[in-house]
C-alpha cells in the first residue's frame, strides 16, 4: 500500500507564549503521524538584555515575559535576587503577593476556559467567561492600578498596600465568583458535547508527564501532585495548606485527557478563592517591603555576592528563575523558565494519532493562547500543489466535528 | 466629528503579533468581548490579513517574523490602515537593546496609527481602531474622486 | 522510596564520587509566619563524572528537571542544572542544583536526554546559545535562533563571541514602501 502523508505547518504567529511556534505536522488521511515543534518566532533575547540591566528594572522586563503571567515572573525573579542577597521579606508583604498571584491565578484560568471553549465551537461561553474575567481585572486594577502588568512587585516586598477600606471590594468579588463558579462547572464538566469533545483527547499518560519533567495543570490532570505550593512552600504559601489538586478529586480516575485538564483548572479556581479568603483573614500587620529607599536598595544589592533560586508556581506551573550576583551593579547570570518551555514536548505524545480537527484543543488544553493557527499550508508532496487553511478553516473543522458528535 | 459618516461598512481586523508579551493581545481580545463589545460597531477580527482593511499589530518585530510582517502586509488589500498597539511596537519599549529584535514596527511597515500603552486599555483600543477607520475613509473618499477624474 | 535528608544525599555524592566534588552546601531557607523551611543542595562537580551523578540521582528518584542555567566566567563556562527531588509531597520537595564548569577550549558534555528526556530543549537551548556541544543530542536544529543567525555568535557569551555587536543593527531592515 502506498502510504501518503502530507506535512502541514502551522504558525507561528501566536501570542501567549514567551517563544510562539512553527509546527509542522505529518498527516495520513486524517491522523497526525508525526509533529515538529520549532519554537523561536518571538524570541526577544530577553536574558540578554537583563543582564545588561540592574536588578531593578529586570523587574519591569520581567514583568513582560508573558503579559498573562505578569505577576509570576516578577515573584519568581523578586525571590530569586532576595535568596542570593539575603533580604528577607516583611511577612505582610508575603501575604500580599500571595493574593496577587492567586488573584492572577483567576484570571487566567478563566481566559483559559474561553478560549477552549471557543476552540470547541461554544463562542457564547467565550463571551460570557471574558465578561466574569473583567471582574477580577477590575479587582487587580483596583489593588495595583493596572489591569495587566500590575508593577506591584519590588526587590524586598511589595510596592503598595492593602489598606482595611480595600477588604470589602475584595470578598466582593470573591462572592461573585462563588456564585457563578456552578454555571461555570455545570457548562464545562456537565455538558454531554465538551465531554464528547475532550475525554480520551489529547491523552498524556502519568510516564509520560514524568519523563517528559512537565508542570502545572498538565501534569497535574495526569495524576502527578506536583505543585510548588505545596511541594516547597514559598512565602505565604508556608502557612497556608495547599495541596496539589488531581482530576480524581472530581471524577474519582485519572485519564489525563483534556477534560482532566478542565476538571484541574476549574478545581484550581475554587482553591484560589479560598487562598485569597485564608490570606485576608490571617494577614498580619507591619511593614510592605524590607527598604523602601531605591538607591539604597540598589546599594545593596551592588554590594551583594551569591546565588539564588525562585521557584513560582504560575497558573500554568512551575517558572523558575535563577540569579547571581557578584558585586556589580549587573547580575551575573539572570536565568527565567516558563512553565510552557517544559510543557512544550508533552504535545508531541498528545497529538500523535489524533485527528486534524483536534489540534486546536489539545494544543489549547496545556494552555498557551492558540491563535497561532494563522497561517496553515496543506502541501501535497506528490504534485506538488498547494492549498491555503486559515485559522478559520482550522476552526471550522473544529466546529463542525462538534457539530457532528452532538448528540 | 460626526460618528455616522464613518459607520457605513463594517470594519475588518487582522491581528498581528511579531514578538509581543501577549499583553496587548489579550486586551485587544478584552475588546472584542461584552464589557467593551467592539462588535457592537461592526468590528471584527479576522483569520486572514487578505480579508482586513486594518492590521493591528503588537509586539517589537523579531528577526524571525521580520519577513512575516511585510508579507502580511502586502496581502492586505488597499486602501488599507496599520495600527500599533502598545509601547515596545511604538519604539521598542522595553525592549530596546536585543540582538533578536529588528525595531519598532515603523521601520518595517508604514504605520498609521499608534496606540501607546503598556498594554494600552481596551477603551484606548478602539479609539485606535476608530482613528483607523477615518482615515480608512477619507482614503476611500480620494481614490474615489481620482477615479472619477 | 526512602526519604534520605539533605545531608545524607550530599554524604551519598561524596561516597561516590569522593575526589571529584568541587564543593557543596546545604542552603535552608524560611518562609511565611510560621517560618516554615526548606533546603537547597548546591554540588560543584567534575564534568567527567557529570554524567554518573545524573544517573546516581534518578537512582534517588527520577528527579524534576527544571533549567540549565549558564555562566560564563572568563576561561570556563559553567552550568547549573536545577532539578528537585521529592515533589508531590507536603513541604518535603529539595532542590538540587547540580553544577559543572566546561574549559573554553574544549566545550563538551554528554546530554542527560537519554536518562530525562524532559531536558532536550533545555540542552538544544544551550548548545546554541553558548556553542556548547551535546555530546549524544539527536535533534541539533536551532530552536530559539533563526535559521540565518551568524554561526559564530553565541548571545549568552560574554567574550568576543557575545551578542553585543548584533544588538541596533537596525539600519540593516529595509522598508516596505
Amino acid at each position: 500500500m502506498n502510504k501518503k502523508t502530507y506535512s502541514i505547518p502551522i504558525g507561528p504567529v501566536h501570542p501567549s507564549l514567551k517563544e510562539p511556534m512553527t509546527f509542522n505536522f505529518e498527516i495520513y488521511g486524517e491522523r497526525i503521524e508525526k509533529v515538529n515543534l520549532a519554537p523561536g518566532d518571538n524570541h526577544r533575547g530577553i536574558e540578554f538584555m537583563g543582564r545588561q540591566r540592574n536588578p531593578i528594572q529586570i523587574i519591569y522586563l520581567a514583568e513582560r515575559i508573558c503579559g498573562i503571567c505578569s505577576a509570576a515572573h516578577p515573584f519568581a525573579f523578586c525571590q530569586a535576587v532576595e535568596n542570593a542577597a539575603g533580604i528577607e521579606v516583611p511577612e505582610r508583604a508575603q501575604y500580599i503577593r500571595v493574593i496577587i498571584a492567586e488573584l492572577e491565578r483567576i484570571h487566567s484560568h478563566i481566559l483559559w476556559a474561553g478560549v477552549a471553549a471557543h476552540e470547541l465551537g461554544f463562542d457564547s461561553v467565550l463571551y460570557l467567561s471574558w465578561r466574569a474575567r473583567e471582574e477580577v481585572l477590575d479587582l487587580l486594577e483596583y489593588l495595583t492600578g493596572n489591569r495587566i502588568n500590575y508593577g506591584i512587585f519590588m526587590i524586598g516586598g511589595v510596592r503598595r498596600d492593602i489598606s482595611e477600606e480595600q477588604l470589602p471590594r475584595i470578598r466582593e468579588t470573591l462572592e461573585y465568583y462563588k456564585d457563578i463558579y456552578g454555571k461555570i462547572e455545570d457548562i464545562f464538566l456537565n455538558d454531554p458535547t465538551i465531554a464528547f469533545r475532550t475525554k480520551n483527547v489529547g491523552v498524556l499518560t502519568k510516564e509520560d508527564a514524568l519523563h517528559l519533567c512537565a508542570v502545572g495543570p498538565t501534569t497535574r490532570a495526569s495524576g502527578i501532585k506536583k505543585d510548588v505550593r505545596q511541594d516547597q512552600p514559598y512565602s505565604a504559601y508556608a502557612d497556608l495548606n495547599v495541596e496539589a489538586i488531581t482530576p480524581d478529586v472530581f471524577s474519582g480516575e485519572v485519564n489525563g485527557d483534556v477534560y482532566d485538564r478542565i476538571i484541574v483548572r476549574l478545581l484550581e479556581l475554587v482553591q484560589s478563592i479560598q487562598i485569597i479568603e485564608q490570606c485576608l483573614d490571617n494577614m498580619p500587620s507591619g511593614e510592605i517591603i524590607a527598604e523602601k529607599k531605591l538607591v539604597k536598595l540598589l546599594n545593596q544589592l551592588k554590594k551583594a555576592k551569591g546565588e539564588g533560586v525562585g521557584r513560582v508556581e504560575a497558573p500554568r506551573g512551575e517558572c523558575i528563575h535563577y540569579v547571581k550576583l557578584n558585586e556589580s551593579e549587573l547580575p551575573e547570570v539572570w536565568k527565567a523558565r516558563a512553565p510552557t518551555y517544559n510543557n512544550l514536548m508533552t504535545w508531541v505524545p498528545m497529538l500523535i494519532d489524533q485527528q486534524i480537527a483536534d489540534i486546536p484543543i489539545v494544543i489549547a488544553s496545556i494552555d498557551p493562547c492558540i491563535a497561532c493557527m494563522d497561517r496553515v499550508t496543506i502541501l501535497n508532496k506528490n504534485n506538488g500543489q498547494k492549498s491555503m487553511l486559515t485559522k478559520k478553516d482550522l476552526h471550522e473543522l473544529s466546529v463542525q466535528k462538534t457539530r457532528r458528535i452532538t448528540p | 466629528m460626526k460618528l455616522n459618516k464613518y459607520f457605513e461598512r463594517s470594519l475588518w481586523v487582522f491581528h498581528l503579533n511579531t514578538g509581543s508579551c501577549n499583553g496587548c493581545d489579550i486586551e485587544i481580545v478584552a475588546g472584542l468581548t461584552p464589557r467593551y463589545d467592539l462588535e457592537r460597531f461592526g468590528i471584527k477580527l479576522v483569520g486572514s490579513p487578505k480579508h482586513a482593511d486594518v492590521l493591528l499589530v503588537t509586539g517589537p518585530v523579531t528577526s524571525k517574523m521580520l519577513d512575516r510582517v511585510k508579507r502580511v502586509y502586502e496581502q492586505t488589500p488597499d486602501p488599507k490602515a496599520v495600527i500599533v498597539v502598545g509601547a515596545c511596537g511604538t519604539s521598542g519599549g522595553v525592549f530596546y537593546n536585543s540582538y533578536n529584535i529588528s525595531g519598532s514596527v515603523d521601520k518595517v511597515i508604514p504605520v498609521d496609527v499608534y496606540v501607546p500603552g503598556c498594554p494600552p486599555r481596551p477603551e484606548a483600543i478602539i479609539n485606535g481602531v476608530l482613528q483607523a477607520w477615518i482615515k480608512l475613509e477619507n482614503l476611500r473618499e480620494s481614490m474615489k474622486t481620482a477615479q472619477a477624474k | 522510596m526512602e526519604y534520605m535528608t539533605p545531608e545524607k544525599i550530599v554524604e551519598l555524592f561524596k561516597e561516590k564520587f569522593n575526589g571529584s566534588i568541587i564543593n557543596s552546601k546545604i542552603e535552608i531557607k524560611t518562609a511565611g509566619l510560621k517560618k516554615n523551611n526548606y533546603s537547597l543542595i548546591w554540588i560543584e562537580i567534575e564534568v567527567k563524572d557529570f554524567k554518573e551523578a545524573v544517573n546516581l540521582l534518578c537512582t534517588i528518584q527520577f528527579p524534576h528537571f527544571s533549567i540549565i542555567s549558564d555562566n560564563d566566567i572568563g576561561e570556563e563556562i559553567k552550568l547549573t542544572y536545577h532539578f528537585s527531588l521529592y515533589y508531590g509531597e507536603k513541604s518535603q520537595e529539595i532542590s538540587l542544583n547540580l553544577a559543572t564548569s566546561l574549559p573554553k577550549n574544549n566545550l563538551k558534555i554528554l546530554s542527560i536526554t537519554d536518562l530525562i528526556p524532559g531536558a532536550q530543549i533545555s540542552e538544544r537551548e544551550i548548545k546554541e546559545m553558548l556553542g556548547v556541544t551535546i555530546e549524544g543530542l539527536p535533534d541539533l536544529s536551532n530552536i530559539f535562533l533563526p535559521k540565518d543567525f551568524p554561526k559564530d555568535v553565541y548571545p549568552l557569551r560574554k567574550d568576543e563571541t557575545g551578542a553585543v555587536k548584533m544588538v541596533n543593527k537596525e539600519e540593516e531592515v529595509k522598508k516596505v514602501e
